[in-house]
């Protein structure tokens, strides 16, 4: 990472979070906000991802590294010298004030003239569109209508960048995903930078220009959302990102006629040389066994006969439902053992979360995604291809992504 | 661009180069807090410090000294000896045994009405709002005013209540009742006449805290109301019933107002904190006094952080 | 779960009973104190007065001797008894506000200090002034008494209120810290982020939010102070400063068995907490059932 951070950002450097007693919430966390850039911390509960954001924000103490604000080292200062604003998970409005006062008390604060208080509010409130709202008392809005007052809180104080924790979780699906769009406009508007909290991996994906995955306090990935998702890091990034969760199995590298095989138990899937080229970490598990992923949507039904596809492997349906739009199948692979009790699960090289969060298995549940004309009979058996370009691999002791 | 960090996850690595506590760095957010925090706790500290602690330290000083001791003038030191003395002495004792008595009744008597009125006012009704505030009002009155308002129902000749039993036919004479057995009783009535409310509200705030789900449950299990108030209401209500019964243990150990006003200083009706200020004020005897009262301290002290292992010991069990 | 309708009309007498219990007494308060003295003196005794007789009353408020008022009674004066029964109902109402007032100064900003802010000894405070709650005043009473002498501050009203003010203050500081750890601590958070200083945000935003409770605290403390009796019973007071709670038990001394006068005294002094309890009852009602923390 650059020492120089331009101005307009948020910059952490090896944040640390030790809680009395010698917990750990945060570990060594860096990573830079950019003018302009929409930046999702995103990762299971107790991930450490609102420590983090806390921490930015000021509320909570940092215990080792460095936070930066616009090229301003402000980790030891109290969070109204930050110039940032943050948006709560359960809005946090002053239930005493109505929402002019609400919104505009960082500008009362900030010792703003009492006009421009006036006219930044109400530009703020147009923009969001809750001028009708002004002389409410919060309690008698509802979620939608509050966490809106909570955005104008934010945004009329026009800071350096924004925080927010969360903030759609309390409300209900439909309202969330007006919100998502809305959030995300405005913040394409204001081209503030912001920092944005959340467990839900679909608005990780679906609001940033980069995600930040975390696992028990450590960044796992950083990268825009499509890096995500294609190259993930590791064995966690891999099954959190994308839902069904990518499927993952232990199985071994082999050479086959001079041909690199994968084999499950007793089907083979060819690897193909660009699959090789793009990892050639690869070649140093010749005949070793590792982890495959495979994700639900890199199924479909084998089309057999010339010009059919290689990678092949026969399965047993034991469900399938019905989305109207596709078909969620889940299958388990012929000739593929049952789950030994204490099959090669990650070595404790791998991160903790890897152990418990992943259940490897040599045979046992794989999804897949299908097309809603896709025919498997429930309890039959069908012959499903492998999309091989988009095989994943992974170190058995570490969980890490083999690439190079 | 931006750039791409692909970060391995290695175990055990961690910004260990930092030290755990910020202490160095002149916290500038956490000493505001702390320099705050520090001014508003000061009132309260010195309060406590200069009104409660240096006068127990002090009253302790008097009561190691000879009786007779005057304020200013100081006797001799006799260490225990006031506190052995005062335990031997008989007012002391009878005066024990009263509140003992007093304590037993006013227990069973609050308790027990205490969870009556408690389930009763339990679930919402018309008027529970106004039936709360009449409630309230026996512990909101002051129990030296309360006792005035009683007096008439003790009066020996035509008092009410040697009225009222007259014509009912269970006696046949008025009694003067602050000089028989049922002084004590009655003085109990009217001390848990006073108190009921608050244990009332701790009970009801114990219940209100019962799921009602687990009633559902359990009478799609077949459970009566007999049955679900015993096997389910009274073991969840145990915490509950353990504060209200610290509570009411504790003030009913000190009771001293009712009896002052229904039977003054009258040695038949002493309780321990009567003989205190018999003690103190009647005799001017300091010493004595004060060792009594820190006795009377201790004990209570003593009974209620005893409840509160013996109830948290059975919970965990 | 609806209750049964035997259930519900045991219920019903249950509560008739409560209040019943409650009023009772102070009911008959009432009635005996607009009685006259023969219908009180009346055997078999009358619970309701026969004649309406406010005699009792124009002697206690207004100082009117009138026949039946002196009746039963040793060395009184009603005109004097009726001054000192204001002055005191007035020291009474005085001392309890005063006392109030510094107890809740001083109890607010602690109990939102330790549940809200992280300095060193706090812990240790919170600790230690819980453990003053289990100390009995009467314990301290000769200590205070000679502290006071010292002080030029015995039978003066700033002396009591001290006293109070020391018997008090643990009990609502701990009844508002945890009043305040119930509150959420977002909004208080967010005042910080909108530039305030952590007296600011406490001033402009948690205060606001402890309203309800203070209220009640108040309730609590006004009631408990205005109750206090073997306190100034053994410190001793002066005419002007004696309340109202000891001349009470003076007249009991003074008029023994003149009921209406005595029942007439009682009901004015509880005028003052009982209009207390009935405004602020739901506030006293969270506080003191939430305090079982």
């Amino acid at each position: 990472m650059n020492a120089d951070s331009p101005a307009n950002s948020i910059v952490l450097e090896s944040v640390r979070k030790e809680f009395q007693g010698g917990v750990v919430a945060v570990r060594d966390i860096s990573l830079e906000v950019d003018h302009g850039e929409f930046i999702v911390l995103v990762g299971p509960s107790g991930c450490g991802k609102t420590t983090t954001l806390r921490m930015v924000a000021g509320l909570e103490e940092v215990t080792g590294g460095e936070v930066r604000i616009n090229g301003r080292d402000v980790t030891r200062l109290p969070p109204r010298k930050r110039d940032i604003a943050m948006v709560f998970q359960n809005y946090a409005l002053y239930a005493h004030m109505n929402v002019r006062g609400n919104i505009g008390f960082g500008l009362k604060m900030a010792g703003v003239p009492k006009n421009e208080i006036r006219d930044r509010v109400e530009a703020a409130a147009r923009m969001l569109g809750i001028v009708s709202l002004l002389d409410r008392k919060p309690r008698q809005l509802s979620g939608g209508e509050r966490q809106r007052v909570a955005m104008g809180r934010a945004i009329v104080r026009e800071p350096a960048a924004f925080l927010m924790d969360e903030p759609l979780s309390n409300l209900d699906a439909k309202l969330r995903v007006e919100m998502r769009e809305e959030i995300v406009n405005l913040q394409r508007r204001l081209g503030t930078p912001t920092l944005y909290v959340t467990h839900d991996q679909v608005e990780a994906m679906t609001m940033g220009d980069r995600v930040a995955i975390l696992c028990l306090g450590e960044l796992q990935q950083l990268g825009p959302p499509e890096e995500v998702y294609e190259n993930p890091a590791n064995l966690f990034v891999a099954t959190f990102i994308g839902s069904p969760a990518m499927n993952v199995l232990t199985a071994r590298l082999e050479s086959e006629d001079g041909h690199c095989v994968v084999s499950l138990g007793n089907q083979r899937l060819p690897v193909p040389p660009s699959v090789l080229g793009r990892r050639p970490r690869l070649a140093d598990y010749g005949g070793r066994e590792l982890i495959l992923g495979v994700r639900p949507e890199d199924f479909r039904p084998a089309n057999h006969g010339p010009g059919g596809d290689e990678g092949v492997v026969s399965v047993t349906i034991s469900r399938a439902e019905s989305l109207g739009s596709e078909l969620i199948v889940y299958f388990t692979l012929d000739g593929v053992g049952e789950p030994r009790e204490g099959e090669p699960a990650p070595g404790p090289e791998a991160i903790a979360a890897i152990r418990d969060q992943v259940s490897i298995v040599t045979a046992g549940k794989l999804t897949a995604r299908l097309g809603r004309n896709a025919l498997p009979r429930e309890g039959g058996r069908a012959d499903l291809a492998v999309d091989l370009e988009h095989l994943y691999f992974f170190d058995p002791k570490t969980g890490a992504a083999i690439v190079r | 661009m931006p750039s791409v960090a692909l970060k391995e996850p290695q175990a055990g690595q961690s910004g260990a180069r930092w030290p755990a506590r910020s202490g160095l760095w002149g916290a500038t957010a956490a000493r505001e807090e702390a320099r705050l925090g520090r001014w508003l706790v000061l009132p309260v500290a010195a309060v406590t410090v200069a009104l409660v602690i240096y006068p127990l330290v002090l009253g302790f000083e008097t009561s190691l000294y000879a009786a007779g001791s005057t304020l200013s003038a100081r006797g001799n030191f006799v260490g225990a000896g006031n506190y052995a003395e005062v335990i031997k002495d008989p007012a002391t004792i009878s005066a024990a045994l009263h509140t003992l008595e007093y304590v037993g009744i006013c227990l069973v008597l609050q308790l027990a009405g205490g969870l009556v009125t408690a389930v009763a006012l339990r679930r919402a009704f018309r008027g529970r709002g106004l039936m709360f505030g009449v409630l309230i009002m026996p512990w909101a009155l002051p129990s030296v005013v309360s006792g005035v308002l009683w007096r008439r129902f003790f009066a020996p000749d035509n008092g009410l209540l040697n009225s009222l039993l007259l014509h009912l036919h269970l006696i046949h004479n008025a009694q003067v009742w602050m000089a028989t057995g049922w002084a004590i009783p009655w003085i109990a009535v009217v001390h848990v006449w006073g108190t009921l409310p608050l244990i009332t509200l701790i009970l009801l705030a114990g219940l209100q805290s019962i799921p009602d789900e687990v009633y559902s449950a359990s009478a799609v299990d077949g459970a009566t109301p007999a049955r679900q108030f015993w096997h389910i209401t009274l073991p969840l209500l145990r915490p509950a019933l353990v504060v209200a019964a610290i509570i009411g243990l504790v003030d009913a150990v000190t009771i001293f107002d009712e009896i002052y006003v229904l039977n003054g200083i009258a040695l038949n009706t002493s309780s321990v904190v009567m003989q205190v200020y018999n003690l103190i004020f009647v005799q001017a005897d300091f010493p004595h006094g004060i060792a009594f009262a820190f006795l009377i301290a201790a004990f209570s002290a003593l009974l209620a952080v005893v409840a509160l292992i013996a109830a948290r010991l059975r919970r965990t069990a | 779960m609806k209750p049964s309708p035997a259930a519900r009309a045991l219920r019903t007498i249950v509560i008739v009973v409560i209040a019943a219990w409650s009023l009772g007494p102070v009911a008959i308060g009432v009635l005996t104190s607009i009685s006259s003295q023969n219908d009180v003196q009346a055997v078999p005794a009358r619970w309701w007065p026969h004649q309406l007789n406010l005699d009792a009353y124009r002697a206690i408020v207004g100082g009117v001797h009138s026949a039946g008022t002196v009746a039963g009674c040793v060395g009184c004066n009603t005109a004097a008894d009726a001054s000192a029964f204001g002055q005191s109902l007035l020291s009474s109402v005085e001392v309890t506000a005063e006392a109030t007032l510094a107890t809740l100064l001083v109890s607010v900003v602690a109990g939102y200090a330790l549940s809200r802010l992280r300095f060193r000894g706090g812990k240790v405070l919170l600790w230690a002034v819980v453990g003053t709650l289990v100390i009995p005043l009467f314990t301290l009473v000769v200590a205070l008494f000679r502290m006071m002498v010292e002080l030029h501050l015995i039978n003066t009203q700033l002396g009591l209120v001290l006293v109070y003010l020391s018997a008090e203050a643990p009990l609502a500081m701990w009844l508002l810290y945890n009043h305040c750890r119930d509150l959420p601590p977002e909004p208080e958070e967010a005042a910080l982020m909108d530039g305030c200083t952590r007296w600011q945000a406490f001033r402009m935003v948690v205060l606001p939010q402890m309203r309800s409770g203070i209220a009640a605290l108040a309730a609590i403390v006004m009631l408990l102070t205005y109750g206090q009796f073997l306190i100034p019973l053994l410190l001793g007071s002066t005419p002007s400063t004696t309340p109202v709670t000891v001349l009470i038990t003076e007249f009991v001394g003074k008029y023994t068995t003149n009921y209406p006068i005595l029942a007439a005294a009682g009901v004015i002094a509880v005028l003052p907490p009982a209009i207390i309890a009935l405004l602020l009852n739901r506030h006293i009602r969270g506080m003191l059932s939430g305090a079982t923390g």
